[in-house]
């Protein structure tokens, strides 16, 4: 295999990374267990597999990340075996990971420059930086403010600076693992153009995803994971999702959705009530004035929400990133403190403002970002699961271990939560597993009222359908589900109800029978904004 | 996604060294202990290691309860002043009312005070725990003064000695008080639900608060408990002293932070152990004492305190590294 001359023309069935019999063993668990992959120049390559297979380890194992306990990594045909994701960068490699890695009080620029600034006499030359960004942005056709502070971008922004980055070190082979996970509807297609742009520009992309229509739709090779093991190394031509899953979980996969639970009757007291809720502030605050602290700008978001659900009803919340739906729920929960409006909880009694006085009604959250709001990261899964339900468990002062044990496991069994003992911290668990950690926290008897944000963010389509079990099987014994998700096809296949969110109000409200993405998303945008969406 | 990334490669050998920094506390503390028995007269015999245990009492005492603190992400430096100003609190009631007790308990009772004062203002006014705690301090130091009119103070009746200088099978009242407080801290820290929510909100007090922990009670309770740990730390101390001076002396807090940090507990919050204090400070005692039998010149003995910390501090920033 020779290593392509700079200069030649590019040769589409160029090898540009291929691994042999890499494997890598944390503790008791192989993560990886002796993988072929061949990545072809210049293409999307598709990485696949449950939760746990081991897709994460194989791109840090690519990125100098994690090193390989064996077996080879060869780039450009020469084995290459990186200590450090810096000697993978000089190779012209970069990783997007799942947790965006950027400086958050820092600018566009200064981050996309970050350890390849352009410097005179040992300062950054701010003219010539601002030539380099503008050239770069022309390059790769992302159009971003370089002075805006990264803290103050959205997750799509965010990640275009990852990729402007990877640009800018002139990397030639970009990781992105789940970089859709975390987008809208709008911004995926707008992500799957900036990859298709990347593969134009001759840039090899390792592309990780749950979503297997659009692995089908980008990709030109797919390969499959199954416990740290390559299934097959295949083409989208020859697979459907249905084959995909099939390869991915090694059983068959009857629908994606469970059927739905009978709709209650709506004549008897909701359980919970919602009037006139106005909130001002958009969350993120730090409590405790511990750590440091951001003052976050009072725009108002939500204005006057009415809502009622009564047990047994699955209601769906749609919008726009930024249509106020994660900060209506929080609200309701008692994250925030509303400007005005009341939350009742049936037989809460008092009005309640403290997530605490929430939980104690029943209520539960599933928060929008499991590393900043969800879990504790050097705590064990014993632990995170088990903090809101410390009262129950105590007894003479001290928590029961026993019983603790007990709720705790059935939790964790329950969510299907794998790759390490009840013990592990959850850092090591991986994404989607650490996603299934925080679901097992509400799955607990005597919740009635469950608040999920994107409760499946980054879960693989097995695991996805047995979260949708559990909470079809909930909500059939009684259990009120307000769900928010960006993944229309879980609001339509799960949901009897769903409210569409547009600045900050409800526009929309659909009922089962008649729910339909296409007016969904009409709604989401609002009617002119989707007389321009015809792409 | 940094250089410090670039260290997990827990392979091989990194996995023996990973275990060996997770208890690493405890090997060095039995290897000195032995190394100090076999190789030194008089270390190993009964005088010598009731007079480490009581020498250590006062700061075991600070330190035990000061750990839970830090777990929840604070920091407390008003342990040195109010350790100087309950004494002098305590003795200025002991003139007046004659009673011990009474005098213990306002001691203990000033430095609550203090402790909740420094709670509320970290917690509702949001200022670093590390900076109000300073400027607390400095204001403690002197109410210090202003009790005592700027003497030495000494109790009007002889009882007072008997806080900490009472003999209970063979140990000291001031040993006995101290093991209390370690193993109360001990079991609060480890088996209480309140324990519980000291790690979360040390770990992500985001993540806490929608879990449904009260953070801001936390926070003020941890800071409470160590203000009135220190003010019984520093009645103890008048009491072996029998006397209390006002100054303005940090250097107690000082002992107490690196007998938490030698323990393996870390400063970031989240993670520790009042054990770990507890050996943390055994430690450092076991090494001064060596020094001290062997006679080395104090001036090397902080130069190698001051290495030992930074031992401790990079092994525990080392092995946050590998994890990332
Ligand atoms: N640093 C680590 N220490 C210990 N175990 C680890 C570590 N990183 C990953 N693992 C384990 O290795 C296995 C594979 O993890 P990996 O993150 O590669 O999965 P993944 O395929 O990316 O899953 P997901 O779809 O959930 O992101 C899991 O069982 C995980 O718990
Ligand atoms: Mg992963």
């Amino acid at each position: 295999m020779a290593a392509p001359r700079p200069g030649e023309p590019a040769q589409v069935e160029l090898t540009h990374i291929e691994l042999r019999e890499v494997s890598k063993r944390f503790g008791s668990t192989q993560a990886v267990d002796c993988v072929d992959i061949v990545i072809r120049r210049g293409c999307i390559h598709a990485l696949v597999g449950e939760n746990g297979a081991g897709k994460s380890t194989v791109g840090k194992i690519i990125a100098g990340v994690h090193t390989a306990d064996s077996g080879a990594v060869i780039v450009n045909g020469r084995p290459c075996r990186f200590r450090s994701p810096r000697q993978a960068f000089a190779a012209g490699i970069t990783i997007i990971t799942q947790e965006l890695a950027l400086v958050p009080d820092r600018t566009v620029a200064d981050n996309v420059f970050l350890g390849v600034e352009s410097t005179r006499w040992g300062f950054v030359a701010r003219r010539d930086t601002r030539r380099r960004f503008e050239a770069l942005v022309e390059h790769t056709g992302i159009p971003i403010d370089p002075d805006a502070s990264v803290g103050s971008l959205g997750v799509a922004e965010q990640q275009r600076v990852e990729i402007l980055r990877a640009a800018a070190r002139r990397s030639e082979f970009v990781i992105m693992d789940e970089p859709t996970a975390r987008l809208s509807a709008q911004e995926r297609d707008q992500l799957h153009l900036l990859v298709r742009s990347l593969r134009d520009h001759q840039i090899t992309v390792l592309f990780i995803s749950h979503f297997l229509d659009e692995v089908l739709d980008l990709a030109d090779d797919i390969t499959v994971m199954r416990d740290g093991r390559v299934v097959r190394n295949t083409r989208p031509s020859s697979e459907t999702t249905g084959s995909l899953v099939e390869a991915m979980i090694g059983r068959q996969l009857q629908g994606s959705f469970p059927s739905r639970p009978p709709r209650p009757d709506q004549s008897q007291d909701p359980v919970l009530s919602v009037r006139g809720l106005v909130t001002a502030c958009s969350g993120g605050l730090t409590p405790t004035g511990l750590a440091g602290e951001s003052a976050s700008a009072e725009t108002p978001l939500v204005a006057g929400l009415d809502l009622d659900v009564f047990p047994g009803e699955i209601v769906g919340i749609a919008g726009l990133v930024g249509s106020g739906r994660t900060e209506f729920v929080r609200c309701v929960y008692g994250a925030d403190r509303p400007v005005a409006g009341d939350v009742q909880v049936a037989g809460g009694g008092a009005s309640r403002l403290q997530p605490h006085g929430s939980i104690g009604a029943g209520v539960g959250l599933i928060p929008e970002s499991r590393k900043e709001q969800g879990l504790l990261m050097e705590r064990s899964l014993r632990e995170n699961i088990a903090l809101p339900h410390l009262r129950q468990i105590t007894r003479a002062g001290l928590v029961a271990r026993r019983s603790e044990n007990d709720l705790v496991s059935a939790s964790a069994a329950g969510a299907g939560v794998r790759g390490g003992g009840l013990e592990t911290p959850v850092r090591l668990l991986s994404g989607g597993n650490q996603q299934k950690a925080l679901f097992a926290r509400w799955l607990t008897p005597g919740l009635r009222v469950l608040i999920a944000d994107e409760p499946t963010r980054g879960v693989d389509v097995g695991s996805k359908r047995s979260i949708y079990d559990l909470i079809a099987a909930a909500a059939g014994g009684g259990l009120a589900v307000l769900l928010v998700s960006s993944e229309l096809e879980e609001l339509v296949g799960l949901c009897h109800r769903v409210l569409v969110m547009r600045e900050g109000r409800f526009v929309a409200e659909f009922a089962h029978p008649d729910l339909d993405e296409t007016q969904i998303l009409r709604h989401s945008f609002g009617e002119e904004a989707t007389a321009g969406r015809s792409s | 996604m940094t250089d410090a990334a670039a260290l997990s490669r827990p392979s091989g050998a990194g996995r023996y060294l990973g275990v060996l920094a997770r208890y690493g506390i405890v090997w060095i503390t039995v290897a000195l202990f032995v190394l100090l028995a076999v190789t030194t007269d008089g270390f190993l015999t009964g005088p010598n290691l009731r007079n480490v245990l009581d020498q250590q009492a006062t700061l075991l005492i600070a330190a035990s309860v000061a750990t839970l603190t830090m777990i929840a992400g604070g920091f407390d430096v008003s342990i040195s002043a109010v350790a100087v100003a309950a004494p002098l609190v305590a003795l200025r009631v002991e003139n007046a009312t004659g009673s011990v007790a009474v005098a213990l308990l306002a001691g203990c009772a000033f430095g609550l005070a203090v402790g909740a004062t420094n709670g509320a203002i970290v917690a509702f006014a949001r200022i670093n725990s590390f900076i109000t705690t300073l400027a607390t301090s400095f204001i403690v130091f002197g109410i210090g003064y202003v009790v005592s009119g700027r003497s030495i103070m000494r109790p009007s009746s002889d009882s007072f000695r008997a806080i900490a200088r009472t003999r209970v099978a063979e140990l000291t009242t001031a040993t006995w008080i101290s093991l209390a407080v370690v193993l109360v801290a001990w079991i609060t820290l480890a088996g209480t639900r309140f324990g519980r929510h000291v790690y979360a909100t040390g770990g992500n007090a985001e993540a806490a608060r929608l879990a449904g922990v009260r953070t801001r009670q936390i926070v003020v309770a941890v800071f409470a408990l160590s203000g009135l740990a220190a003010g019984l730390a520093g009645v103890v101390a008048a009491s072996r002293t029998i006397s209390a001076t006002p100054s303005d002396d940090f250097s107690f807090v000082f002992g107490v932070i690196a007998a938490i940090v030698v323990g393996g507990t870390s400063i970031a919050g989240g993670t520790g152990a009042v054990w770990r204090t507890l050996l943390g400070a055994f430690f450092i005692a076991f090494m001064v004492n060596g020094f001290n039998l062997h006679q080395i010149d104090p001036i090397w003995q902080r130069i190698i305190q001051g290495l030992v910390i930074l031992a401790a501090v990079a092994a525990d920033a080392w092995s946050r590294a590998r994890r990332s």
